[in-house]
């Protein structure tokens, strides 16, 4: 399709759009040696801000998620409030937003990994994102506490978000069953989450971030905050051409020429490519100096 | 990269979205709080060792399936071999054995990954 405004043809990327488009993929893989470390196994008492399985072998720190859950479980035995998770989530969200989704979660890089194999994506609507709040209240919340330490009558696990969770059948279902294998213990990973992290791998060839914008209660959830965080995008009216390049970099179908702040975003920084979408740290105001009254 | 059209949007027009910083500021203070607060927070769980667990214990609990429900303990095993003694010391302290008083609690020293 033509761009209608002929100079954005010829408008190049700013310096700072180029610059942070070349990072990101760097900075994603340093994350992930800190959520991958084989030696920080110590660090699984403290949650952390991203969505990944603290069943891997690997895994440093705790799933938010799985917390989460385990809390809700518990809470008809002992109600007990997860004062550090709450405590990080806030600072989190309250500071960079859904930053942590864009640039440090490792299974939003596995899809963007995915993402780059040219096959062409297809478009999902808005809509879609408020899945992860159902999955967020109904998967994570409600369920576990209803049901408790009895659990869903499904084998005898007792939260039922990880069981279907497909970042725990890629980190920790699919080394464990590949160890069995290698011994000659054939596949111990059940059909249903086998099925679960096939389905998962093949769609994030055809949607950018299936994962992200349709089930992630976490992405969800630091989303929220996105409306006042202290790191935020700012419009900048005189930059803008109306070329329309920040939406079209979106990959995740954020409408980004209207409003850009939105639990969509997942603050990847590609539409800051264009000039006009600045990303910035709020400051506090100051107050206006009183002027001298002429003599 | 497809480009997508400029619908009607006069950017003239278009919100600056500037935040404010209080808000935000706000709300991380008190995720600081909550945060430090957690990290020093003694919960109403005890641990296998006695006493009770801290809130990073029992989190680490979590992933470690390092957690023991008083409703799932199962009774010791009866002895091997053909020793009626042992048999039947075995018979008698289960059927004296009491109800725990706990209904869960941490075992610290546990490190089977959870069974996702």
């Amino acid at each position: 399709m033509e761009c209608p405004v002929p100079e954005c043809r010829q408008r190049p990327p700013t310096e700072l759009g180029r610059k942070l488009k070349r990072i990101r993929p760097w900075v994603q893989t340093g994350f992930l040696g800190v959520w991958l470390a084989p030696l920080g196994q110590w660090l699984h008492g403290i949650p952390s801000c991203v969505f990944h399985c603290y069943s891997c072998p690997l895994s440093s720190f705790g799933c938010p998620i799985g917390i989460a859950a385990n809390y809700a479980a518990l809470a008809p035995v002992a109600l007990e409030v997860p004062y550090l998770l709450l405590g990080l989530l806030l600072l989190v969200g309250a500071v960079t937003g859904s930053l942590a989704c864009g640039w440090a979660c490792p299974f939003g890089f596995l899809q963007d990994l995915l993402g780059k194999i040219p096959i062409r994506k297809v478009a999902l609507p808005a809509w879609v994102g408020h899945t992860r709040y159902v999955v967020l209240v109904g998967l994570v919340i409600l369920l576990p506490l209803i049901l408790g330490f009895k659990g869903i009558p499904y084998g005898d696990q007792m939260i039922s978000i990880c069981r279907l969770c497909p970042a725990g059948a890629l980190e920790a279902g699919l080394p464990t069953s590949a160890q069995s294998v290698m011994a000659g213990n054939g596949w111990p990973m059940s059909w249903f989450k086998t099925l679960i992290l096939v389905a998962f791998l093949a769609s994030a060839l055809f949607v950018h971030r299936p994962w992200c914008r349709i089930f992630c209660p976490l992405g969800g959830l630091l989303a929220l905050f996105n409306r006042l965080s202290l790191f935020h995008l700012r419009f900048n009216p005189k930059e803008c051409v109306e070329c329309n390049l920040c939406r079209s970099r979106c990959p995740m179908g954020v409408h980004v020429d209207e409003k850009v702040n939105v639990s969509g975003c997942i603050r990847c920084l590609e539409c800051s490519t264009c000039g006009a979408l600045e990303p910035c740290f709020a400051v506090p105001k100051q107050a206006p100096k009183p002027t001298m009254p002429p003599k | 990269m497809q480009r997508i059209p400029q619908p009607p949007v006069n950017p003239a027009l278009r919100d600056v979205e500037g935040h404010d910083f209080w808000p935000g500021f706000i709300v991380a203070v008190i995720g600081l709080i909550l945060a430090f607060c957690g990290a020093r927070h003694l919960t109403a769980v005890d641990t296998v060792d006695g006493g009770n667990a801290w809130e990073t214990q029992l989190v680490k609990a979590f992933s470690f399936d390092g957690l023991q429900y008083a409703d799932k303990m199962s009774p010791p095993p009866p002895p091997r071999g053909d020793d009626p003694e042992a048999m039947e010391r075995w018979a008698r302290e289960t059927r004296e054995a009491k109800a725990p008083t706990w209904k869960v609690r941490v075992d610290t020293a546990a490190k089977t990954p959870c069974p996702t």
